[in-house]
């Protein structure tokens, strides 16, 4: 989160966006128990999200519906403020029949797109306009140690038209080393052969020496994340 | 005989007449017979199953699937079932094992009813068994009847899905059912128990029917064995066929870390041994004759107070994909149908017309001939060498 994310960008626009603060929007998605609140939680340094309740015995034959959470963020460093704006999805993908988590997500993005299209076609502008469009989409892909599933495959597709996705394994920590490399090899293998529309880090070609970092950062994909919420003293916390 | 009816307790004579012997005879019996054990797996893909199967019977008797026939099962949308038959040997005594394996179980994104196929396979055995039984010839009966279901829960850290609750809800009133918490070395100690606890409020709340061993035993080292058991339901599993060396130098079967070992058959790491022990060496034959005594004897008992003796299941095919294709098929043959009746009204339309056309040629010629009769009649009446006549 260091002032190196704005060297593309003209100096007049950093100059802006560090006296007003950039807004960045993300997205959480993916299945319960994936580590999408814990990443929020480590990411940030500290607990934006708050642990949820124990969940009711009585109510579990029966899911939750999928809703959409907002956090706000605001972020400092090195002079630098990014007010980030979190939306975190639980329920997701959590019930019997998931066809409908797809349109959700669709409709609730397409909102935000409409939001902006309204804002700009006034003729009276506000000034101090919020953007809640979503800059980018954290999937989470659940670790199975074989390759991608149904619901992955359709959600990268369908979203990936309206918004930039980063794929990352959950909870990797559950792989041994080869097993990881393994399963990434067979996600990358699965994106190629699907056709998955996931986001291309190396949108600048001009940029050589942006690019061969670029070119690095995309080798790494999926990202395999483990985090924590708790400091333990010795070495055996996940 | 006379003995035991007088007294109600038998009087043995010096030597005995030989009835403890018995048990001797029974082991000869069963040790020449062999046994036959049915062993089903149900989870999502990716818990380990496969594995956990190689590890419990030290041999791969499944292999794991490659990446063509993985893609192709991706979008199949169906659950399969495939039974793996092995025979197990050891110190002369035989079992014949079938491991019942479902892939595609809660893999896609609708899940609706993806445990029928599972029920209707397990109610199916035992409908063969019923049905095998009511034969004349009894020899040689096939039994695929499942003893045990074990039911691979995935360690989200949370609870039980509603996909879990509803399945365990359908299975486990079927057969013996035994949660099993699939790769078990991702949670924390501390995470893993409260997630167990948490399994357990849920399985209590929504009054899903597990597998209960029998506690009490003839002695305390079996009763405080059974005990440690059942107080680990659910049982946290890793399965792992290979070996790695653990930092003390000892070769274990295992999965290697960066941060270390978790040992497979180490009681602290996993649940691995208790639930070897409770499917094998303690509770098979419990499981067996449960399975044989209250599961198959109630699916008999409703299936005869409403079929005949012999008569054959009626079906009932819930599945939706074939009704689907029961739907389209049944599209297709009505307008084949009304096809083939159209062309038919069609050429029955035309056949007559062609005869009424037929007929009028016919009601023509027939008047022209009366015509010409009548003229001969006048002409015959009349019989005057008149010429005028023939002019006509």
């Amino acid at each position: 989160m260091s002032a190196r994310m704005a060297t593309a960008r003209p100096s007049s626009y950093r100059h802006k966006s560090e006296k007003r603060g950039m807004t960045y929007n993300i997205m959480l998605v993916g299945q319960s128990g994936l580590g999408r609140r814990t990443f929020l939680n480590t990411l940030c340094e500290r607990a934006v999200i708050a642990s949820p309740d124990a969940p009711n015995p009585e109510t579990a034959n029966v899911a939750d519906p999928m809703k959409f959470d907002t956090y706000e963020v605001a972020m400092e460093e090195e002079g630098t403020r990014i007010s980030l704006t979190v939306i975190d999805t639980p329920g997701f993908g959590d019930g019997l029949d998931n066809t409908s988590c797809f349109k959700q997500l669709q409709d609730y993005i397409e909102a935000q797109f409409d939001e902006v299209l309204v804002e700009e076609s006034r003729v009276k502008r506000n000034r101090r306009y919020r953007d809640h469009r979503i800059h980018v989409l954290v999937y989470f892909i659940a670790p199975t140690g074989h390759s991608l599933r149904e619901l992955d495959i359709e959600l990268i597709r369908r979203l990936g038209e309206y918004v930039n996705i980063i794929p990352v394994i959950g909870r990797a920590d559950s792989f041994t080393v080869e097993e990881l490399d393994a399963f990434r090899s067979n996600v990358m293998r699965d994106m190629l052969y699907y056709k998955l529309p996931v986001y291309n880090f190396c949108w600048d070609e001009t940029d050589s020496e942006a690019l061969a970092e670029n070119r690095e950062i995309m080798e790494h994909i999926p990202f395999s994340v483990v985090t924590c919420d708790e400091v333990y003293d010795n070495e055996y916390g996940s | 005989m006379s003995a035991t009816e007088a007294s109600g307790k038998p009087q043995a004579s010096a030597g005995g007449i030989g009835i403890a012997n018995l048990p001797n005879q029974l082991h000869k019996i069963v040790t020449k017979k062999g046994t036959n054990f049915s062993l089903m797996v149900v989870g999502e893909s990716g818990t380990g199953k496969t594995t956990f199967i190689n590890t419990l019977l030290t041999t791969e008797l499944i292999e794991p699937l490659d990446d063509a026939t993985r893609r192709k099962k991706q979008l199949d949308k169906t659950v399969d079932i495939n039974i793996h038959k092995a025979e197990l040997e050891e110190k002369m005594f035989s079992v014949k094992l079938n491991v019942v394996d479902t892939p595609g179980f809660g893999d896609y994104v609708d899940n609706n009813d993806c445990w029928l196929p599972v029920v209707d396979f397990i109610e199916n055995q035992y409908e063969q068994y019923l049905r095998q039984e009511q034969q004349p010839v009894r020899k040689g009966i096939v039994d695929m009847r499942v003893h045990a279901c074990l039911y691979f829960i995935r360690p989200n850290g949370h609870t039980l899905k509603p996909l879990d609750v509803r399945a365990m809800k359908a299975i486990g009133a079927r057969v013996n059912l035994i949660p099993v918490i699939a790769k078990a070395d991702t949670l924390s100690p501390t995470a893993l128990r409260q997630f167990k606890k948490r399994v357990m409020d849920v399985i209590d709340a929504q009054s899903i029917r597990i597998y209960q061993p029998p506690v009490e035993s003839d002695d305390d080292h079996s009763t405080q064995r059974n005990q440690d058991i059942i107080s680990a339901v659910p049982f946290a599993i890793i399965g792992s066929t290979q070996e790695v060396k653990t930092e003390d130098g000892r070769r274990v079967k295992g999965r290697q870390y960066p941060w270390g070992v978790a040992e497979v058959e180490n009681d602290q790491h996993c649940d691995f041994k208790k639930l070897r022990s409770l499917l094998i060496r303690t509770h098979m034959l419990d499981l067996i004759s449960t399975t044989e005594e209250s599961h198959y004897d109630k699916y008999r008992t409703t299936q005869m107070k409403t079929r005949k003796f012999g008569e054959p299941k009626p079906k009932k095919s819930e599945n939706k994909k074939f009704r689907e294709e029961e739907e389209a098929l049944r599209k297709r043959f009505t307008e084949k149908v009304k096809l083939e009746e159209n062309r038919f009204r069609q050429w029955e339309q035309k056949l007559i017309a062609e005869r009424d056309r037929l007929n009028k040629d016919l009601e023509q010629e027939h008047n022209l001939v009366k015509q010409l009769e009548s003229e001969i009649e006048a002409i015959s009446n009349a019989g005057s060498p008149n010429n005028k006549f023939f002019r006509k």
